[in-house]
């Protein structure tokens, strides 16, 4: 402990809370943490610390997004893991149909990920000006997961977002503007869809290869 | 001889300077009809091989290399060619330097001369070249392909430069270096030009193709990846539609639990006191005990008589009513016009036996003098006294400001 300076420790210690609050460390939602543990040393002060409380590090995507994991899982363990893999399987859907949306109504070659802007202001207008974007919308804020009541796109967009930001998808550096980034988390979602993909052998993107060819016959 | 070149030469470039707007025209247009109000200046141009028609039926195009000059030189990524035949320039270069030994032989130094000129030009052309094509593709490669839209497009533009850097390779392998060594001899102008010159571009772009190819290689990566997440999420939602009872596998109940599934619960999360735990009514009631209202103001609380309604109205005009040392500040001005001589601050401030701090006194000066709108600051010039610091050179350390008329 003593070959360790003052702000390391103090470093150490609000990784470790982070990771213990359930978030997730990427570069974007912290990028002096996110460094930290990309250094082995410190990597391995704070796995040594999780370790005596059941925990370890956990990453997805080599390296580009840390969160907290269990290092022995009994059976409690196991139904906190059910549960939390029951939650991100509820949420895919909604989740994808919102990427997806953002991406067409914004004419980009590719969905968000980490370190991607969204203005609201500009994706409100867009949405707002055609009606097939402005049903998807509808559909996707009255999704549970969302939880949205009203019919009125404004309220509905904001809600989505608001609620994007709290479950650690996007993340809003500047109160005072309508800009959001988006985080790790959504990496991590996407190599839950293809660990998916490739267990069960759906093979979804060969799937949607043929529908678009089949569009454009 | 050159002479005649050179003239020629000159009337081809002002005809092109004459004709400037028409050739711009046909290069973002890409070919011009003949006829119009042109047609005159589009013959020329025709007859002077700046436009020709590929076709007998086609309209009038510019040509190859007037194109290629203006890409290049307005930075015009769009429609840059790649010249991958290498080949063709080695035979020239080979006849060429067969020309030039001949006449050396037969003692013709004219010939010689000008075979030589020739075969320099070609060398360095075909270096120029390579070296160009290296550029359009470095130049592709950094803007990642950005000149087509689609992710498509990208990969396949990507795709066709890769064909054309692999063709450059190629080619430059068919150059024997042994075989150059050879055509030179022992003549030293050969060997200078065939053997150390064209040696070393081609061995450096050689180089440069194979970085080339490797970033090449790993932009196409990239772009098929991200073209992947796009076909991922369409099909999930493609196949989520197409099965609406599907729901995915319960990957966690295996013994060998993944990775990325291993999400701990969070243990430190916002707490409160639960209010509607009976267990802690004693110590709740305790701490509700303690609670003072703690009012700061010196006043009671003032009961009116009656209540008096709140109604929202226009709000008045109200003047801020002026802070008495700023008005003595313009007093302290007011007595420097009057009087007509100089005086500091401080001593005003002594004279007056004004009640303020002498240094509040002096910033509020300092602030009413830089205040002042820019016609009446004219009238006036602040000074200040003091002395330099006795241990800080450089720092000035003020007393008193003397305000002067100007």
């Amino acid at each position: 402990m003593s070959e360790m300076t003052e702000t390391a420790i103090v470093g150490t210690g609000a990784i470790i809370e982070r990771l213990l609050k359930g978030e997730f460390i990427c570069r974007t939602t912290d990028e002096e943490a996110w460094r930290s543990l990309k250094n082995s040393a410190t990597k391995e002060r704070v796995e040594t610390y999780l370790n005596q409380i059941n925990r370890t590090i956990g990453s997805a995507g080599e390296g580009e997004v840390f969160f907290c994991g269990y290092l022995q899982l009994g059976d409690e363990e196991r139904k906190v893991v059910s549960s939390q893999f029951r939650d991100i399987c509820n949420a895919l859907i909604p989740l994808v149909e919102w990427l997806v949306l953002v991406q067409e109504s914004s004419g980009q070659d590719a969905p968000l990920s980490e370190g991607a802007a969204v203005r609201l202001t500009e994706l409100q207008t867009r949405i707002e000006d055609t009606p097939a974007f402005r049903e998807q919308l509808a559909k996707i804020s009255h999704y549970r997961l969302f939880g949205s009541t009203s019919s009125n796109v404004d309220n509905q967009i904001k809600l989505v977002f608001k609620r994007l930001v709290e479950l650690g998808y996007l993340t809003r550096p500047n109160t005072e503007k309508q800009i959001f980034i988006a985080t790790g988390k959504l990496d991590y979602l996407y190599e839950v869809i293809r660990f998916i993909d490739e267990t069960e052998g759906l093979s979804l993107e060969a799937q949607a290869e043929t529908a678009t060819q089949r569009d454009l016959v | 001889m050159s002479t005649n070149l050179h003239q020629a030469g000159v009337k081809l470039l002002k005809q092109l300077g004459r004709h400037a707007d028409l050739v711009m025209d046909v290069y973002l247009s890409g070919s011009v009809p003949e006829g119009g109000e042109n047609a005159a200046a589009i013959e020329k141009l025709r007859k002077s091989e700046i436009l020709w028609r590929p076709e007998p039926d086609q309209e009038l195009r510019l040509k190859r290399s007037v194109r290629a000059v203006l890409e290049e030189a307005l930075s015009d990524e769009r429609n840059r060619q790649i010249d991958s035949n290498v080949g063709s320039s080695l035979a020239s270069i080979k006849t060429l330097a067969g020309h030039y030994k001949e006449a050396r032989q037969n003692v013709d130094y004219s010939a010689s001369e000008a075979y030589l000129a020739d075969l320099n030009e070609h060398v360095y052309s075909f270096a120029e070249g390579l070296r160009y094509s290296i550029r359009v593709l470095w130049s592709r490669i950094n803007n990642e392909f950005g000149y087509v839209g689609t992710i498509n497009a990208k990969i396949r533009e990507n795709e066709l430069a890769q064909s054309q850097v692999t063709e450059l390779l190629n080619g430059l392998e068919m150059f024997q270096f042994s075989e150059l060594g050879e055509i030179a001899g022992d003549i030293r102008e050969l060997r200078k030009l065939l053997v150390t010159s064209l040696q070393e571009t081609l061995s450096d772009c050689t180089q440069e193709l194979s970085v080339v190819q490797g970033r090449l290689l790993e932009l196409l990566g990239r772009f098929r990846q991200i073209r992947g997440r796009t076909r991922l999420l369409k099909g999930w939602l493609l196949y989520t539609d197409l099965h609406p009872d599907y729901t995915p596998v319960d990957h966690v109940s295996h013994k060998q639990l993944p990775t990325l599934f291993n999400r701990a619960e969070a243990i430190l999360a916002p707490a409160a006191v639960d209010v509607h735990n009976t267990g802690y009514e004693p110590e709740l009631l305790d701490i509700v005990s303690r609670i003072k209202a703690i009012a700061r103001t010196n006043h009671d609380p003032h009961l009116r008589d009656h209540d008096v309604s709140v109604s929202l109205s226009q709000a008045e005009d109200f003047d801020i009513p002026d802070n008495p040392l700023k008005l003595a500040v313009d007093e302290y001005f007011c007595s420097v016009i009057d009087s007509g001589r100089s005086q500091s601050a401080l001593e005003y401030l002594d004279e007056q036996e004004l009640p303020w701090e002498r240094e509040s006194w002096l910033y509020q000066v300092i602030c009413g003098y830089e205040g002042l709108p820019e016609e009446h600051r004219h009238y006036f010039e602040l000074e200040p006294i003091g002395e330099p610091d006795p241990v800080y050179t450089g720092n000035f350390i003020i007393r008193d400001v003397e305000l002067w008329l100007a």
